[in-house]
């Protein structure tokens, strides 16, 4: 968890100093699959860990997801800002129910953090070829 | 239940103040901006009063099952339909899936144990559910001041 956290906040300063040549369609999408990505890992982690606090989690995980879809958004436009904070709120509300109902939670969070690695790939592909 | 209540005719009225401001000046802005106010919206408004709908109804009969994701059609047919044809197929998809997150999320305060959710007792069960509704009415009423701010500009 606490790799994930320092992987969001490596790509945030990267992603300051490369922001001129990224054009908004890109930004659009890294904003909504950041804050998004932010709100499901935060959700489903805390959720396994503390499993008697649905409500604080919940609003933890989707002020986190809020954060960081507004934070990755403020790089770009002020429409990019809106559509990752939407993203994350709405991602941030459902994540701790995913959390809970899971029946074999290493494997899936195994699997969750493929997918975030693919995701981080994918972008940080993008960014090179853009 | 009462404050379910206040807090959905809050909502509503926001909703509808933020869909006057569209349909006035909409012809003002490009196609783009439009599409991103109308994605955002349509989602959050939809979910948060599907929520409110599927706490404050009892869901016995099958019409009544269904309501909530027909408000969420609804509110983005409405909403969608203010500029283009794709506009409102995005506004229809994104207020329907606000409609089913939101009803989901009202099962799962309504009953616990649909989730292995571990709250016991009957009180602890009602005052969950009126904080995570505050808590859905602050963020809604959040996003719709940014949107009218952003329009103002």
């Amino acid at each position: 968890m606490y790799a994930d956290v320092w992987i969001i906040l490596g790509l945030y300063s990267y992603l300051r100093k490369v922001t001129t040549i990224i054009g908004f369609q890109l930004g659009m999408n890294i904003s909504v699959v950041m804050g998004g990505m932010a709100a499901l890992l935060s959700g489903v982690l805390l959720i396994q860990q503390y499993p008697f606090h649905f409500t604080l989690i919940t609003v933890v995980s989707t002020l986190i997801g809020l954060i960081v879809g507004g934070l990755f958004g403020l790089l770009f436009d002020y429409q990019t800002f809106v559509t990752g904070l939407t993203n994350g709120v709405i991602i941030g509300l459902m994540s701790p129910m995913i959390g809970t109902v899971i029946e074999m939670p290493t494997m899936f969070i195994i699997f969750m953090h493929f997918f975030f690695v693919l995701c981080f790939i994918t972008i940080v592909v993008s960014i090179k070829r853009s | 239940m009462w404050i379910i209540g206040v807090l959905f005719i809050w909502n509503v009225a926001e909703l509808n103040s933020v869909y006057r401001v569209f349909k006035k000046k909409h012809t003002l802005f490009e196609d783009r901006f439009t599409k991103t106010m109308c994605m955002s919206i349509s989602m959050i408004s939809s979910f948060v009063l599907a929520l409110y709908i599927q706490l404050l109804l009892p869901s016995n009969p099958t019409i009544l099952y269904l309501l909530p994701i027909l408000v969420g059609l609804c509110i983005g047919w409405k909403l969608g339909s203010l500029i283009k044809a794709p506009a409102t197929l995005n506004g229809i998809y994104n207020g329907t899936m606000g409609g089913i997150m939101g009803m989901m999320l009202g099962a799962v305060l309504l009953n616990p144990a649909l989730c292995n959710i571990p709250i016991e007792s009957e009180a602890m069960i009602v005052k969950n559910m009126y904080y995570l509704a505050i808590f859905a009415a602050l963020l809604h009423a959040l996003i719709s001041k940014l949107i009218r701010y952003s329009f103002k500009v």
